[in-house]
C-alpha cells in the first residue's frame, strides 16, 4: 500500500513542507511577541500609555500570528493573508531598528556631502548617455544589441562610479565595525530580518498561494495593499502616530527631558481659566479684585454701569487668540478678494498676459524668511521704503494744494497698532499670486457658452460676474477661502521674523503658533505646547465646519 | 535588459543607503604644520585618543568669525589628537537655543556646545550639563580666577547647596558690554560736546548724554540722537545705572517695581517721549549705519559691522546715571559639555583648551568679543584690537561694577523675559505709563520665580 504522502508529488511535498514551518513559525513568534508584550510591561518603571500602546500593539502582533497559524492549518487564504501583514510588519521594523542601530539616520547630514560628489557622476554623460544609447529606439526599429550591450557598459560604469563616489567603500568598511561595537543588537535584528524576509517570501510565492487556496482576486487585493503599504506605514508612522502622541502629551507636564507625568485636564484648564470680577471703581488695582498669584489681568469692560475685571490664569493664549483671529478676518478677505479680481483681469486674452501671471505669482514661490527680511526694511520707520513713499506723497500734496497735513511716520513693526497689520499686508501680498493661480484655473474650467447666453439675454459685464462667474467659481472659491484660512490661523514664519520671536511689540503680534512655539520649544512645556496645538485644531477645524456647511446652504451642494 | 537596469537601480539605492553610515566627509586635505610643542599628558591611551571623535559647536557672528572657528578647530584637534568637527551654529535670530534644546531632547546635540549666561541654571536643573570639577582639579595651571568672577559665581553655582565653588559647568567663551557707538561727524555738525571727552572729563553722565542726543536730533526730521533696540538689555542698563534692576539681591524676587528700577525706565521712556531716540522696536543699527543716528547702544559684537561704516565713528563708555555708575552689563556664554558625551575627559580638554589666552586672542581679534581671561596682559593685547584709539571704553564698562547676564536658579528666565519685554516695550512706545507698569509688573513677572 502507498501511503498518501509518497504519492503526492515532490512539489506539492514541499508545499506542505513550507506551510508546516510557517505554521510553527507563527507560532513560536506568537510566543514571543506575547514575552515581548509581557517584558515591556514589566520592565517598565512605570505604566504609562506609551508602555501600554508598546505592548498592546506586540499582542495584536501576536494574536495575529496565532490566528494566521491556526488559520494556516487549515489552508484558509485569510491564514495567508495575515502571515503576509504580521511577516511584513516585522521584517520592516527589523529593517528599520537596524538601520537605527548602525546609525544611518545620523548619517543622513553626511549623506547630503556625499550627494554632492555623487550625482554629478550619476546624472552625468556615463549613466544618461548609457541610457539613451541603450535605450533609445530609432525610427522604430529595434536597437541593435551592440548599442544596447554599450549603452549597459555605461551605465554600468556610470553607477559603479557614482557608489563609489558617493562612498559606499568607506560605508562598508565603518559597517563591520558597527556591528562590532554595537554589542548582539544588530546581529539580532539583522537575523531577525533574514528570517522574517524569508518566512515572507516563502508565503508570498505561487505555489503557497495556491496552496492556501488563494485566489487571483486575493492576490490582486494583497498587490495592492503592498503597493499602499508605503503611503499607509508612512502616514501611521509619522503622521497619525504624532498626532496620537502629542494628544496624549497634552495631558502630562512633559518637559522633553525628564518630567512626564499624568496631569489630565490640567493644560487645558489652566488655559481656558478666567475669572471675572466686579469692580469699585473703573481703576482699581488688580491686585485687589483678583488672587494676582493665580490670574494676570486680561481686560476690563463696563457693563451697565458695573465695570467689571477680566483675568485669565494664561493671558497670552487669550491674547494669541485673539491675534490670530483678528489676523485671519484682515488677512483672508485681503488675500482673496483682490487675487479673484486680478484673476478676472489675467483672464483677459491680452498681449502680455502670461507674463504677468508669472510676476504675480512669484511672491508665492518666493522663501516667506526672506520676503519677511525684505518687508521689515521696508517697514522700518526711519529708512524703510514705504515711509519714504509716504512722506515724499505727503509733500507733494501739501506743495502742490497748500495743504498741511502732517506726515503720519508710522512706526510699522514697532507700534503695537501696526504691527499685526504689517504683517497681514505682507502675509497677504505673499499668498495673492497663488490664490489668483487657483482662481484663474477656475475661471478657464467656466463654458464660454454661459457668457454667450447670458449676453444674449441682455446681461451687462457686472451682472454677467455676479451671475455667472461668481456662482460657477463657488468650488473653487471654497477651496481657496478653506485653504487661506488655515494659513492664516496657522501663522507663523512671518510674525516670527519681524518679531525676532517674540510676537512683540508687547503682544501685538503673538499668535497661537507662536505662542505654542514658545511654551514647547523656549520653555520646554511641551505638555502644555501639545494642549495649545489641539486647541489651534478644534479652532481650525470649526472655521473649516463653518464653511461648508455656509456652502453648502448657499448651493446646496459639497456636504460634508 | 531588465535584470540589468534592476542591478543598476540596485547599486545606486545601495549607494545613497550606505553612504549615509559612512564617516564624516574627511575636511580638504590641510598644509604641512609645524612641528607641535610637547602635549601635556594624556591620561587616555594615545591609541584611545586617536578613535575619539568630539562634535562642537557655537554661535558664530559672522561668516568670518565661523571661519575663524573652523580653524581654531583643527588646531585644538591636532594639539589634543583627536577628531574634532566644528558645527556653526545659527545666528541669533536663527533660534540657535531652540536648536540646541530640541537637539539635546532627541539625543543628537555636539559633545561640547556654548549657551548664552542666561541659560546655564535652565540646561544645569534640567539636567543636561556635565559637571566638569573633577577634571578641571586634575587639569594643571587650571584656576576659576582666571576668569572674570561674575560668570564664574554662576558656572561654580550648585543648585543642590546654594553653594559657589563646588561644581564647574563650563568656562566662559568671552565677555562683552555696551557701549554707545557715535556718529562723530553727526555730533560735529550738531556743535553737542564730545562724548568721549566728557568722559575723560567725569562729566558723562545722564543730563549730558541727553543734551547730546537733542542737539544732534534737532540736525533733522530724519535724524535722531540715540537708538537702541528691543531686548532686555539696554533698558536693562538704565534701570542698573539708576541703582534698580531686574531682581532683588538674592535673585529669587523681582525688583522691576522698585523706585530705582522705575526711575532708570522713566528715563529711558522720556528719549523716546522726546522723539530723540529711534522708535522702541525697530533696528537702530541700519539708521546708524546709514548715517541717521548720532549715538548707537550695542555691544562689542557689534563692532565689526559698524566697522564698515563711511563716517567718523568712535566708541563712548555708557554715561553714568543716578547710581553713579553706567549700570552696564557684563554679557558672557559658556562653553559646557553634554552630560551624555561619550567621552568627557576629551571634552573638558576642549573647553580647556578653546579657553586658553592664544585661541581667546584669535577670535577678540575679529573685533567681535572680548576675552573671558583677566589680567594685564590680556588686556594689553585686547586694546590694540580696532577702535584702536578708544577700546579701553570696552574695559571701562567692565571695571565699573556691571551686572553680570545672569541665569535665574529660583526660576524660569523666558517666562519672566516674556512678561517684562512685553511690558516695558508697552511703556517705551507710549502705551502704558510707568507709573502703571509697576504697578502690575511683579505682579506679572513675578510668577516666573513661581514654576
Amino acid at each position: 500500500m502507498i501511503s498518501a504522502t509518497t504519492a503526492l508529488p515532490s512539489g506539492r511535498r514541499r508545499d506542505r513542507a513550507a506551510l508546516t514551518v510557517l505554521t510553527v513559525w507563527h507560532a513560536a513568534l506568537c510566543v514571543l511577541l506575547m514575552a515581548g508584550a509581557l517584558a515591556t510591561l514589566a520592565s517598565a518603571s512605570a505604566l504609562d500609555l506609551l508602555t501600554i500602546a508598546l505592548a498592546v500593539v506586540q499582542a495584536l502582533l501576536a494574536l495575529g500570528s496565532a490566528t494566521a497559524a491556526a488559520l494556516i492549518l487549515r489552508r484558509n487564504h485569510l491564514g495567508r493573508t495575515l502571515s503576509l501583514v504580521v511577516n511584513y510588519v516585522l521584517f520592516l521594523a527589523c529593517l528599520i531598528g537596524l538601520a537605527h542601530v548602525l546609525g544611518l539616520f545620523m548619517g543622513l547630514d553626511d549623506l547630503a556631502d556625499y550627494m554632492a560628489r555623487g550625482v554629478p557622476f550619476l546624472m552625468g554623460a556615463l549613466f544618461i548617455v548609457g541610457y539613451f544609447v541603450a535605450a533609445t529606439e530609432l525610427r522604430e526599429r529595434p536597437v541593435p544589441v551592440a548599442r544596447r550591450t554599450l549603452g549597459q557598459v555605461l551605465m554600468t560604469i556610470g553607477a559603479i562610479g557614482f557608489a563609489l563616489t558617493a562612498g559606499v567603500v568607506p560605508a562598508l568598511a565603518s559597517i563591520p565595525g558597527k556591528y562590532v561595537s554595537s554589542g548582539l543588537l544588530p546581529l539580532a535584528l539583522t537575523a531577525g530580518a533574514v528570517v522574517l524576509g524569508y518566512m515572507l517570501w516563502s508565503m508570498w510565492r505561487g505555489e503557497s498561494a495556491r496552496a492556501m487556496g488563494a485566489k487571483n482576486i486575493h492576490s490582486e487585493r494583497l498587490n495592492g495593499w503592498l503597493f499602499l503599504s508605503p503611503n499607509l506605514l508612512g502616514f501611521t508612522l509619522f503622521f497619525a502616530g504624532p498626532l496620537l502622541f502629542s494628544l496624549y502629551v497634552s495631558f502630562t507636564n512633559w518637559d522633553s527631558f525628564n518630567k512626564r507625568d499624568w496631569v489630565g485636564l490640567d493644560n487645558y484648564r489652566r488655559m481656558f481659566n478666567l475669572t471675572v470680577q466686579p469692580l469699585a471703581a473703573p481703576d482699581q488695582p488688580a491686585n485687589q479684585a483678583m488672587d494676582v498669584q493665580v490670574y494676570d489681568e486680561l481686560f476690563r469692560v463696563n457693563l451697565l454701569g458695573q465695570s467689571y475685571l477680566i483675568g485669565a490664569e494664561d493671558k497670552r493664549f487669550w491674547i494669541s487668540l485673539r491675534n490670530t483671529l483678528v489676523f485671519g478676518l484682515l488677512a483672508v478677505p485681503l488675500a482673496v478678494v483682490p487675487a479673484l479680481l486680478l484673476a478676472t483681469l489675467l483672464n483677459s486674452r491680452l498681449p502680455g498676459m502670461r507674463i504677468y501671471r508669472t510676476l504675480y505669482f512669484i511672491p508665492s514661490v518666493a522663501a516667506v524668511v526672506g520676503v519677511a527680511l525684505i518687508w521689515q526694511w521696508m517697514y522700518n520707520s526711519q529708512v524703510g521704503w514705504i515711509n519714504y513713499f509716504i512722506t515724499s506723497a505727503v509733500n507733494l500734496i501739501n506743495s502742490v494744494f497748500g495743504t498741511n497735513i502732517k506726515d503720519p511716520q508710522i512706526r510699522w513693526l514697532a507700534d503695537s497698532d501696526y504691527a499685526l497689520l504689517s504683517v497681514v499686508i505682507m502675509s497677504a501680498w505673499q499668498w495673492l499670486g497663488f490664490n489668483t493661480v487657483l482662481f484663474l484655473a477656475g475661471l478657464q474650467t467656466i463654458p464660454r457658452e454661459l457668457y454667450e447666453a447670458a449676453t444674449v439675454d441682455g446681461a451687462n459685464p457686472r451682472q454677467q460676474f455676479f451671475n455667472v462667474t461668481l456662482p460657477m467659481l463657488a468650488p473653487t472659491t471654497l477651496y481657496v477661502l478653506i485653504t487661506t484660512t488655515i494659513q492664516a490661523l496657522q501663522v507663523f514664519d512671518q510674525v516670527f521674523i519681524v518679531s525676532n520671536g517674540t510676537g512683540g511689540p508687547g503682544t501685538s503680534t503673538l499668535t497661537m503658533t507662536l505662542n505654542l512655539y514658545q511654551n514647547g520649544f523656549q520653555s520646554f512645556r511641551q505638555g502644555y505646547a501639545s494642549a495649545l496645538a489641539w486647541v489651534l485644531f478644534v479652532v481650525i477645524f470649526a472655521f473649516t465646519l463653518f464653511q461648508f456647511r455656509r456652502q453648502r446652504r448657499a448651493s446646496g451642494a459639497y456636504d460634508l | 535588459m531588465k535584470t540589468t537596469y534592476r542591478l543598476i537601480g540596485l547599486m545606486a539605492v545601495a549607494g545613497l543607503t550606505l553612504s549615509a553610515c559612512a564617516a564624516p566627509v574627511a575636511p580638504p586635505a590641510q598644509p604641512a604644520q609645524p612641528a607641535q610643542p610637547t602635549q601635556p599628558a594624556a591620561t587616555e591611551a594615545p591609541a584611545a585618543a586617536a578613535e575619539i571623535s568630539l562634535r562642537w559647536r557655537t554661535r558664530p557672528d559672522n561668516k568670518e568669525e565661523a571661519d575663524v572657528y573652523a580653524s581654531i578647530s583643527d588646531e585644538v584637534a591636532q594639539k589634543l589628537g583627536i577628531k574634532l568637527t566644528y558645527e556653526p551654529g545659527g545666528s541669533e535670530t536663527a533660534s540657535y537655543q531652540d536648536v540646541l534644546r530640541t537637539e539635546l531632547a532627541a539625543g543628537t546635540a555636539p559633545d561640547v556646545f556654548w549657551i548664552p549666561g542666561t541659560d546655564i541654571a535652565d540646561f544645569v536643573q534640567r539636567g543636561l550639563l556635565l559637571d566638569l570639577r573633577p577634571y578641571a582639579n586634575a587639569t594643571e595651571g587650571y584656576s576659576d580666577s582666571n576668569y572674570y568672577p561674575e560668570p564664574m559665581f554662576h558656572l561654580t553655582y550648585n543648585p543642590a547647596t546654594g553653594k559657589t565653588g563646588e561644581v564647574l559647568w563650563g568656562l566662559p567663551r568671552d565677555v562683552s558690554t555696551f557701549v554707545l557707538y557715535l556718529n562723530l561727524d553727526l555730533i560735529n555738525e550738531a556743535g553737542a560736546p564730545d562724548p568721549r571727552e566728557l568722559a575723560k572729563e567725569g562729566k558723562w553722565d545722564w543730563a549730558a548724554f541727553k543734551e547730546v542726543a537733542e542737539k544732534v536730533n534737532a540736525l533733522g526730521s530724519d535724524i535722531k540722537g540715540y537708538g537702541m533696540n528691543a531686548w532686555w538689555g539696554p533698558f536693562g542698563a538704565f534701570m542698573n545705572a539708576a541703582g534698580g534692576g531686574f531682581f532683588n539681591a538674592e535673585r529669587n524676587a523681582c525688583n522691576l517695581n522698585s523706585k530705582e528700577s522705575l526711575e532708570g525706565l522713566a528715563f529711558a521712556r522720556s528719549l523716546y517721549d522726546a522723539g530723540v531716540a529711534v522708535p522702541y522696536g525697530e533696528d537702530s543699527e541700519p539708521p546708524f549705519r546709514a548715517g541717521k543716528v548720532g549715538m548707537f547702544q550695542n555691544g562689542r559684537w557689534a563692532t565689526p559691522g559698524i566697522s564698515t561704516v563711511t563716517f567718523n565713528w568712535d566708541v563712548v563708555e555708557l554715561p553714568k546715571g543716578p547710581s553713579g555708575h553706567m549700570g552696564n552689563w557684563l554679557f558672557w556664554g559658556a562653553y559646557v559639555v553634554n552630560k551624555n558625551t561619550k567621552h568627557p575627559e576629551a571634552a573638558w580638554k576642549v573647553v580647556d583648551a578653546l579657553t586658553q589666552p592664544d585661541i581667546q586672542a584669535k577670535v577678540a581679534a575679529r573685533g567681535t568679543n572680548i576675552p573671558s581671561r583677566v589680567g594685564e596682559a590680556v588686556f594689553a593685547e585686547f586694546l590694540k584690537i580696532m577702535p584702536e584709539k578708544n577700546n579701553q571704553a570696552f574695559l571701562n564698562g567692565l571695571a565699573d561694577k556691571p551686572t553680570a547676564e545672569g541665569p535665574l536658579w529660583t526660576g524660569s528666565w523666558p517666562d519672566f523675559d516674556k512678561a517684562m519685554s512685553a511690558k516695558v516695550s508697552d511703556v517705551l512706545t507710549g502705551k502704558l505709563s510707568v507709573e502703571d507698569f509697576g504697578k502690575t509688573i511683579c505682579d506679572e513677572a513675578g510668577k516666573a520665580f513661581n514654576k
